[in-house]
């Protein structure tokens, strides 16, 4: 019962205040005419337990740029309905179990970056219990490669059964990309030469600075 | 041909594999050249010709690839090392800005010692999906053309964010 309490109470506290922490953080750095619409959004993410940072990036980064309150507003209204899309298409994947806030976060980018949601819902089904943002970020990479969405995602889910996770998924997209580059290949001869090389598509090397960016 | 030593060493090291992050990032702008499928992220850098972008292309493998006396970057298992580089000839400033630094200007700033116009600067990051552009003379937000991968900026003007994603230290091989 005191546990049950204890939960009760994190919730009823916890919520507003993650909002107040999220609202506190764009005062002077966003118009002031759009921080009620902003904290509204919060606000809502908070009560639907949907990640809040990425709407607090956004609005962060609108004002910066300096954009207009109206379309700023909208950009972080854009960025809330992505996240709603996108805990629907984990809740699909993983029916029953908990949504971490960073899965959620992860399909949302997927989807501003145009990943189609019966891709994304594909990935996160063949992978229900890993963190997704490695393989999507590698099947967004072949599409903006012009790779047919479907047929990336089979490379994709073949390089994840042959055990390859992580990171390592990306290096699957990238080796797909020299392969299509090498010239005189079509995407669908390319994909079909890495899968050939599965597991063993080739890793970054590491500069003598250290690990890079990918 | 140009005498200029780093472009030299630059071709010098073209020579031998690079390493396939840095060449798949100079090939991909190699390859972006004669292409005009991103019009609302061309810049007037990206219509030179044929040879200087080669030389570009060159001292920005260059940049990548050797030592810049600046060792004190140790990134921790959960972190990476992110390389800005940016060709902005004549520009007064340059800086990086990100959701990995809320967006808040004055706090990466990069640098062209030898004011050849090509800017760089390096930075631990946390592991992770990074999005940012950057900033020329403190008011001209520029899409990083070296980045890759790009998304929408959701504030409906078209434009673009450079993508950046940072692989842990951990896991490198």
């Amino acid at each position: 019962m005191t546990r049950l309490l204890v939960l009760v109470l994190a919730f009823a506290v916890g919520g507003p205040l993650a909002a107040q922490r999220g609202s506190s953080r764009l005062a002077g750095r966003v118009p002031a005419a759009a921080l009620p619409a902003i904290d509204s959004m919060i606000a809502a993410a908070v009560a639907e337990g949907l990640p809040t940072e990425p709407l607090v990036q956004k609005a962060l980064e609108g004002g910066a740029k300096g954009i207009p309150t109206d379309r700023l507003v909208n950009g972080v209204r854009r960025g809330l309905l992505q996240l709603r899309q996108a805990r629907i298409l984990v809740g699909r994947a993983v029916p029953g179990q908990p949504q971490p806030e960073g899965h959620v976060a992860a399909v949302a980018a997927a989807l501003a970056r145009g990943l189609p949601p019966s891709i994304v819902e594909r990935l996160l089904t063949a992978a229900p219990n890993e963190a997704p943002a490695p393989v999507l970020h590698a099947a967004a990479d072949l599409v903006a490669h012009r790779f047919d969405a479907d047929a990336a995602t089979d490379l994709l889910v073949e390089a994840h059964n042959k055990g390859l996770r992580g990171v390592r998924l990306l290096d699957v997209a990238a080796a797909a990309d020299h392969e299509l580059q090498r010239g005189g290949r079509t995407p669908s001869d390319a994909l079909a030469r890495v899968r050939a090389m599965l597991p063993d598509v080739p890793a970054p090397a590491v500069t003598r600075r250290g690990p890079t960016g990918s | 041909m140009s005498d200029d030593p780093r472009l030299i060493a630059a071709i010098e090291l073209l020579k031998t594999p690079p390493p396939v992050s840095v060449a798949e990032r100079v090939m991909e702008e190699i390859r972006r050249l004669p292409h005009t499928e991103r019009p609302t992220r061309r810049t007037p850098w990206l219509t030179w010709p044929r040879g200087v972008a080669l030389a570009l292309a060159a001292g920005l493998a260059a940049i990548l690839l050797l030592p810049s006396g600046n060792n004190s970057l140790t990134p921790g298992a959960a972190e990476g090392i992110a390389q800005f580089v940016g060709h902005f000839p004549g520009a007064r400033s340059v800086e990086v800005v990100g959701s990995f630094n809320n967006w808040s200007r004055g706090m990466l700033h990069l640098r062209d010692d030898n004011h050849d116009g090509i800017w760089h600067g390096d930075a631990v990051l946390p592991a992770g999906q990074h999005e940012y552009m950057f900033v020329v003379d403190g008011d001209r937000w520029v899409t990083d053309p070296l980045a890759g991968r790009f998304v929408q900026d959701g504030f409906g003007a078209g434009q673009e964010n450079s993508l950046l994603i940072v692989r842990p230290a951990a896991a490198q091989p």
